[in-house]
């Protein structure tokens, strides 16, 4: 909202002069390294990790799946839960046999294994605890300006109701789905930091602070939209591993940060060894909320939104 | 500590009981016939002895000779020479004088000038001083008239790209500058995030950067000093100056209070997009603010003889925002007091207050008490500055002073409110003292030599109430602190002291060369925290403590001054060698607002600067300008960024050109040109990609910085400025001012970076972006009465 807000100003201003294209540019190639991609959540669901290679930046070809590894995600209490390449495409999954399994519980920690080639990799994670997605709410919107990147000028606007638990340094990601589809643009990554944006305990408890609740919609809905929202608890290093994310993807302008590399939280079981890979490791507890827009259920317009 | 500093004062103003042997006085003020402004920098001279001294500040000058009879002459860039026979026999002499400025500068009159060779003579080097008259001269951007984007064109000056505030010199960060408007610092010089410095052109008299051999008066920042001041406005009659440009109208108006004895000038601008599309705002957009605008004000008074006070002030903001609403600008008092002690003892005492604050809200049109955050930060400064020369006979030149500075810092707190329940965070304000005392002595060795030798010593204080916090060593990445202290009220939390040894010296190399050597060492206390590739206004001012250090740097220079054509041609070449000592870098995804355990994201590091600089200018005639070139090199090496290893800064260019030309047809018609060449600025590019997560992410894989350069940055800017023919009501007169910026309507990269296609994310792609993506023209009218 508040973005949205800048850019109308910029371009009253007159100054939206400022442009950008595409060019070439060329760049050193360099060694392939490992990719581990691995999210797991407590959800009695499919669970998928993905494997892959390192490609030169400007090389558009598919991506490299890294196949024939061994993929292993063990429980505190020693629990193996094996993660297999069905298909040889580099997605190595675990189902859950019986109904209702799965494997992770609130408050434990979490190991990964994996082994590729001749080197052995491992992260640690814990799972944290997740709070309740109260209710969500909708107004409807209307921007007097044609917002950029496609996204919509009129429909509804929605934000989601939790709490964040008493407590210092709960972390969440938020996640927003229309339609079955989710907002995963880089810029529209959302994660909270207790109930605000980042470290420093004041957000600590709060009802998400307003920006973050209107992350249910990183665009407008309309009317018989389903909208489905998630709220992931991450750890800590996820948190800060996700701001990078979002910041790696979105730096350009003449605010823009020194491109930094990602760190990752998976190392060589070997330290001594210096192949490393890239790609992260977390575990999260899921509460989500799902619905309909119904044009008769929005509420008035709030002041200044 | 201060002993040797008193010490050598005892040493140099005994020196004058040495020297004293039946010599006398004279001296005075010089002043412009037309409206009475101080004239800085004029040059009094004796033919017959070859010696001769410049007005100060204040246009006060002092001479000592032996008793005689002399002819004097006064002499002033584009002023018209003047003599005097001045006989010292019985007493001192006072003697004002008024000097008349030459309005034929278009024909090749003689505007005598065996002294306008002060670029040769004098002791001052690495120093640019640019009239503003040439300044207004110049293609401007939109029309605008300015300062900051002026002196970019000079060299040694770069800047990190188009639009970005502040300016870099001689591979100084931006807040290595201290910027003076009348004595007073200004923290944020920018307008507009950058597009435009706070300085109103028609309310400024004199510019003048220092960027090497600074001054022992001079002190709190690395890199340079640009020293801004203000007319003093028409003490003769009431006159008034604006003008209707793209982006601002301006009004300025002189007048004296007592004619001869007192005047004060008021000039205001602002911004007024937002009154024409006022109409056009509907709906949501209703209310909504955004204008920019200052207000500079100064009145002096001349008491007596020896006695002149002086009060300026400045006061700007830029507004934007309906409810979400952002705010900022700077504040600035300056009250100063020229006494003349004897016709050799000058005191100026400057007092000012200068504040820099933002706020940031989001309810600002209605309190909203259930959801809102509001956000405030400031830095405020008091301060004393007096400053003693002494003539003490015409070889010798002492300044002598000090400084004391009281800084108050509220870097940042805000008050978050959901659902109707508030919070306070940030960061606790905190305090800090500097002081200062210096002396130095500019003394003439025989016929050829001139030096400056002077010495500054800077005590800084971190004091309580506040929280001293510990951190752990140095890695690269966050430190949470391992400790914290609490203080009380006027506790001392830090303390640092340094020296700060300056020399400057000139040889003459006959009758229009020189060879001149400079040495600084400053000390600076106060770090603007900026981890953005242009500064921000939302970027704090933050206080030396126990984990930042002060920054120091060590500059040498040397260059080589010859005038060319009977003084036609002003040529230099410098060469320099700057290292800095306690750079303050960040880590990666550093939160720098609101952040009370900031200094955990912070690193610290080295740099170094070094560079040659020609510049030659042609200083009269109908064609005028000058063409600059510098090829330079910056660096920082810090513990954790770059594997260690030296890397360019973000503003380092290799080669940089700049010409400025003004072509004068005729008395209404003039025509000008600013070209500007720049290597461009280093980048980091990935070697790779990976995908996480559906993103596709860059890696660097070698882990470096600023390893790449986006393409070179080239522009051309026109200007024609065109008199009225008619006078307006009579007696007023009126030009037209036609510009066009980046006439070959290149699009200059601000910078270039990569990212994930927006509608294939597999796909990845490097953008350029470009402030100003094409040709830019405008018109001003400016009227003066």
């Amino acid at each position: 909202m508040k973005r949205i807000h800048w850019i109308y100003f910029f371009l009253i201003l007159g100054l939206g002069s400022a442009c950008t294209d595409v060019i070439e540019i060329e760049t050193e190639a360099s060694e392939t390294q490992l990719v581990i991609d691995a999210w797991v959540t407590d959800e009695s669901k499919a669970q998928t990790i993905k494997l892959s290679l390192t490609q030169p930046y400007f090389d558009q070809g598919n991506i490299v799946p890294a196949i024939g590894a061994t993929v292993i995600v063990f429980s505190e209490d020693s629990i193996p839960y094996p993660f297999v390449d069905l298909k040889n495409d580099g997605n190595y999954v675990w189902q859950p046999k019986i109904a209702g399994e799965k494997i992770l519980t609130v408050g434990k920690q979490y190991a990964l294994y994996v082994k590729y080639g001749e080197e052995e990799y491992f992260s640690i994670s814990k799972v944290n605890r997740v709070p309740p997605i109260d209710s969500v709410n909708y107004f409807q919107q209307k921007y007097p300006v044609s917002p950029p990147d496609d996204l919509r000028q009129e429909g509804y606007q929605a934000d989601f109701y939790a709490r964040d638990f008493a407590g210092e340094g709960d972390c969440y990601w938020v996640r927003a789905y229309r339609n079955d589809t989710l907002f995963n643009k880089p810029e529209q990554i959302t994660i909270a930091y207790d109930g605000g944006f980042s470290p420093g305990g004041a957000a600590d408890g709060l009802l998400f602070i307003i920006p973050i609740r209107a992350a249910a919609s990183p665009d407008l809905y309309a009317a018989n939209d389903k909208m489905k929202i998630e709220l992931f608890s991450i750890p800590q290093e996820a948190f800060f591993f996700l701001q990078l994310v979002r910041t790696a993807s979105t730096n350009g302008g003449i605010f823009a940060t020194v491109p930094s590399n990602i760190p990752t939280n998976i190392q060589n079981l070997d330290q001594n060894n210096p192949k490393k890979v890239l790609g992260f490791f977390a575990v999260s507890a899921v509460s989500s909320l799902e619905t309909v827009i119904d044009g008769r259920k929005a509420i008035p317009k709030p002041s200044g939104r | 500590m201060y002993k040797p500093l008193l010490a050598l004062l005892v040493v140099l103003l005994s020196m004058q009981a040495v020297f004293a042997q039946e010599k006398l006085t004279i001296s005075g003020y010089v002043k412009d016939a037309k409206n009475g402004e101080a004239l800085l920098g004029a040059t009094v001279f004796v033919a017959s002895l070859g010696e001769g001294v410049s007005t100060n500040d204040y246009g006060f000058y002092s001479l000592t000779l032996p008793k005689g009879t002399y002819e004097l002459s006064f002499s002033y860039i584009s002023y018209l020479e003047e003599k005097r026979q001045v006989k010292l026999d019985q007493a001192n002499v006072k003697l004002d004088l008024e000097m008349k400025e030459s309005t034929l500068t278009l024909e090749t009159v003689t505007v005598s000038s065996e002294r306008v060779d002060e670029n040769v003579r004098s002791i001052e080097m690495s120093v640019n001083k640019v009239d503003m008259r040439t300044i207004q001269k110049m293609p401007a951007l939109l029309g605008e008239v300015d300062v900051i984007r002026s002196i970019q064109f000079l060299p040694g000056v770069t800047t990190v790209g188009e639009g970005a505030t502040g300016f870099n010199v001689r591979g100084g960060n931006i807040d290595q500058n201290l910027v003076l408007l009348d004595e007073a610092p200004v923290f944020n010089s920018s307008h507009l995030f950058g597009f435009f410095s706070v300085f109103n052109p028609d309310a400024v008299k004199d510019v003048k950067l220092i960027k090497g051999g600074i001054p022992a008066e001079y002190g709190g920042r690395l890199s340079s000093i640009l020293d801004v001041r203000m007319k003093e406005g028409n003490s003769k009659k009431f006159s008034a100056t604006g003008g209707i440009g793209t982006i601002f109208s301006r009004l300025a108006i002189e007048t004296p209070i007592i004619k001869d004895k007192g005047s004060f000038i008021v000039a205001g601008r602002r911004s007024y997009i937002d009154v024409l599309a006022k109409p056009f705002l509907n709906g949501d957009l209703k209310g909504s603010r955004f204008y920019f605008y200052d207000l500079t004000a100064k009145a002096n008074y001349r008491i007596n003889d020896k006695n002149t006070v002086f009060l300026s002030g400045y006061f700007g903001r830029d507004v934007f925002g309906a409810d979400f609403g952002f705010d900022w600008g700077n504040t600035t008092a300056s009250a100063r007091w020229n006494h003349v002690f004897s016709d050799k003892l000058f005191l100026n005492t400057t007092a000012f207050f200068s504040n820099y604050d933002y706020r940031l809200q989001s309810d600002l049109k209605e309190p909203n008490p259930q959801d809102a955050f509001r956000w405030n930060s400031n830095i405020k400064t008091y301060s004393v500055k007096p400053d003693f020369t002494y003539y003490v006979n015409s070889r010798n030149k002492v300044s002598f002073g000090g400084q004391m500075i009281y800084y108050t810092f509220q870097p940042g707190k805000a008050e978050a409110i959901s659902g109707g329940e508030t919070r306070t965070i940030g960061q606790d304000s905190k305090y800090a003292i500097e002081s200062a005392l210096y002396i130095s002595n500019e003394q003439k060795v025989g016929k050829k030599l001139t030096l400056q030798y002077g010495l500054r010593y800077s005590l800084y204080d971190y004091i309580g109430p506040g929280k001293g916090y510990t951190y752990g060593p140095q890695t690269g990445e966050r430190r949470e602190p391992t400790s914290t202290t609490t203080y009380q009220k006027g506790d001392r939390i830090a303390q640092y002291g340094n020296w700060e040894p300056r020399f400057s010296a000139n040889l003459g190399l006959g009758e229009s060369s020189s060879l001149k050597l400079s040495y600084n060492r400053m000390a600076q206390y106060l770090h603007l925290l900026s981890n953005t590739a242009a500064a921000s206004p939302l970027d704090v001012w933050t206080p030396t403590s126990n984990n930042i250090k002060p920054q120091l740097s060590d500059q040498i220079a040397l260059g080589i001054f010859k005038n060319l054509n009977d003084n036609l041609f002003e040529t230099s070449l410098e060469v320099y060698y700057k290292s800095l000592q306690n750079q303050v870098d960040y880590i990666p995804n550093s939160d720098l607002l609101l952040n009370p355990q900031l200094e955990g994201d912070l690193l610290y590091g080295g740099g170094r600067a070094y560079g040659a600089e020609f510049f030659i200018k042609k200083t009269k005639g109908k064609l005028n300008g000058w063409v600059s070139y510098t090829l330079s090199r910056t660096e920082r090496q810090v513990e954790g960024l770059n594997n260690g290893d030296w890397f360019p800064s973000r503003f380092d260019k290799t080669h940089v050109l700049n010409v400025v030309g003004i072509y004068d047809v005729s008395q209404r018609l003039s025509f000008s040109v600013n070209f500007t060449y720049g290597t461009g600025t280093p980048a980091t590019y990935p070697t790779s990609k990976f995908v996480w997560q559906g993103f596709a992410l860059p890696h660097n894989f070698y882990d470096e910085r600023n390893g790449y350069r986006i393409p070179d940055y080239h522009r051309v800017d026109l200007a024609a400025t065109l008199k009225q023919k008619k006078k307006i009501f009579g007696k007023g007169e009126g030009e037209w001012v036609f510009s066009i910026y980046n006439v070959y309507n290149r699009r200059n990269a601000f910078s270039v970076y990569v990212r994930q296609n927006e509608d294939n994310p597999s796909q990845t792609e490097a953008v350029r972006y470009s402030v100003f993506g094409s040709i830019i023209p405008a018109v001003t009218y400016n009227f003066k009465f």
